[in-house]
């Protein structure tokens, strides 16, 4: 039980990350990007290459090269796409495209499709009677620091009131002299930078391949879209709760049914409540 | 009278093509039939998505309902083929009924989640379930106890009953009124029409259609895993339309051409395939927002104006 709940909260702690890369990016860009995932696992196949050299390196690089793909793409595809009126559907094609693109690339560049990253284990930590490793104890409070700190940088920052103008009222924010386009690149690149950090303690906890980013993306949108997409809180919540799920669907049912329930019970909320369990907010 | 023009000469197309790899045989055969189960599938992501605006991307839950209905039912339990055709092709429309009926509620781009969420789940159930379904090492079938060339012709047969009662149906007074609340939902209730009714219609013909495309393509493969039906297989039939150009009749064609011959084609590159069907999609959606056909019929015309001219 105490086992079933411990590993609930790091898998929800974990996948909260890909769940705040899409509430940011979909907050500020109003972009529902479906290749979040997949360039994260990317930063995560980087991570992986330069292993040998220095881990705080490798990791540092895979997050910034995240970063640098999330800005780039948005500033020479999205931001296009977005001025030339592009709608949900448009963006649904061509961000599965890029990481289609992405998906090849892993197999074309990277040796071995199938990786696990050794990250130092940071020991093990007992809290509350509770004995787990401590990189599994750092993933899950890392996600919720991150969490925090989006929420301070949101309120507390220029970029974050820029963000929150651009996700709330996008001409007006334009007439005030606020760089959108700007904005949204950093959004993008964040979003991406959360998808790869993500997907880095998920390979350091399990292991990832060619279709790991795909389900970084679907859990991520799933997650986001039961707490209320573009909702941070209602994210992490969502993630907690799924989390649970998953651990508890697979200690009882088997590790094959655990996506069914997880799938089958999203798509009841939103059936239920298309809205997800906090609503939707457009701003992080 | 062009685009009357456009659909009776995409329909002697496709009916030409068969014939004349019905003579020829061999691989070529096989793939034309392969290429026509897929056209099925093509056209009713036409109707549904692009023709009726109804975003519903599940077509491979559809389609796999067809397919593992049909192996079920005759290997599991030693039902007659065409009952267990027959049966799980209207459980494939009550679904996409019941599907309409749960997320009449929600708006445009939740809908489209919910259905691409169920077209992730699809293959996880067949998984979970491998002692009946078989999981991913699938399951074989021997099909209709009919010649090669007899179930080739039969499928030909049907794929064009198929866009012809799609092209039919869309000219009718139902057609019309479908084309009108894809255009504009509200203003169509404002006339007194009751569009949930003509929406179910429409969600239960493709729902059947597509079923019927999944019951044939295990008939004609032998074998079916939920590998055949992954996420990717859905995302694939909505692009087919897409890529192809939605705005033409023959547009569905070029798409299931484009992606299902492409991988065929640059087979020796296979190991690029990702890359080179990524950036051909990102390219058309980019440059070519009408798709293949129209700006294929733009380049005819700028040819035959410069020939004439000349």
């Amino acid at each position: 039980m105490v086992d079933g709940i411990i590993t609930g909260f790091i898998i929800g702690g974990v996948l909260s990350l890909p769940v705040m890369g899409i509430a940011v990016v979909y907050g500020i860009t109003g972009v529902t990007n479906f290749s979040l995932g997949i360039i994260g696992v990317f930063g995560a196949f980087i991570t992986w290459i330069l292993l040998d050299y220095n881990w705080v390196f490798a990791v540092f690089m895979g997050i910034l090269f995240c970063f640098v793909i999330g800005y780039i793409l948005q500033n020479i595809l999205l931001n296009r796409v977005s001025e030339k009126g592009g709608d949900k559907n448009l963006y649904f094609i061509i961000t599965v495209s890029l990481g289609l693109v992405f998906t090849g690339l892993i197999k074309v560049i990277f040796p071995r499709t199938n990786i696990g990253l050794s990250l130092p284990s940071m020991g093990l930590f007992t809290i509350g009677g509770i004995t787990a490793s401590g990189l599994k104890f750092f993933a899950f409070f890392f996600a919720v620091s991150v969490l925090i700190l989006l929420r301070i940088l949101e309120e507390n920052t220029l970029l974050g009131k820029k963000w929150v103008a651009t996700s709330q009222n996008l001409k007006l924010a334009k007439y005030i002299g606020i760089n959108t386009k700007r904005s949204f690149c950093i959004a993008s690149g964040i979003g991406y930078a959360l998808a790869g950090i993500g997907a880095i303690l998920w390979a350091s906890i399990y292991n990832i391949n060619l279709m790991s980013g795909w389900d970084l993306t679907f859990m991520g949108y799933i997650i986001a879209v039961v707490g209320g997409i573009g909702n941070i809180w209602g994210g992490l919540l969502a993630a907690l709760l799924m989390g649970m799920v998953m651990s508890f669907s697979g200690y009882f049912l088997g590790g094959s049914w655990q996506s069914v329930i997880l799938y089958a019970i999203v798509i009841i909320v939103l059936i239920v409540s298309p809205r997800g369990i906090l609503g939707y907010e457009k701003s992080i | 009278m062009k685009n009357l023009y456009k659909t009776v000469g995409t329909i002697i197309f496709i009916f030409l093509i068969g014939l004349i790899f019905l003579f020829i045989g061999g691989y070529y055969k096989w793939l034309v039939g392969y290429i026509f189960l897929w056209i099925i599938q093509g056209y009713t992501a036409w109707f549904l998505y692009i023709k009726c605006n109804q975003p519903f991307v599940g077509y491979s839950v559809t389609m796999g309902i067809g397919a593992y209905g049909t192996i079920i039912l005759s290997v599991v339990y030693n039902w007659p083929i065409i009952i267990a055709i027959i049966l799980s092709v209207f459980l494939s429309m009550i679904v996409a009924i019941l599907f309409f009926l749960s997320t009449s509620r929600a708006k445009g781009f939740y809908v489209t989640m919910v259905s691409f969420l169920m077209a992730i789940l699809f293959p996880k159930i067949i998984d979970a379930t491998r002692e009946i379904s078989g999981g991913r090492s699938g399951l074989y079938f021997k099909g209709f106890d009919i010649s090669e060339n007899v179930f080739f012709i039969l499928i030909l047969l049907i794929t064009i009953l198929i866009l012809v009662f799609y092209s039919w149906f869309m000219k009718t007074k139902i057609g019309q009124i479908l084309t009108l609340i894809s255009e504009n939902d509200n203003l169509t209730k404002a006339i007194g029409i009751n569009t949930f009714r003509y929406k179910i219609l429409a969600y239960g013909i493709a729902g059947f259609i597509s079923a019927i495309g999944g019951a044939l393509y295990v008939n004609y493969i032998g074998f079916v895993s939920s590998i055949d039906l992954n996420v990717f297989t859905t995302v694939y039939i909505a692009f087919m339309p897409i890529v192809g150009g939605s705005k033409v009749f023959y547009g569905p064609l070029l798409g299931v051409l484009f992606i299902k011959l492409t991988p065929d084609i640059v087979r020796p590159l296979e190991r690029y395939m990702d890359i080179f069907l990524g950036i051909s999609f990102l390219s058309i959606m980019l440059f070519l927002p009408n798709g293949l056909g129209p700006t294929f019929e733009k380049l005819f015309k700028k040819a035959k104006y410069t020939i004439v001219r000349k």
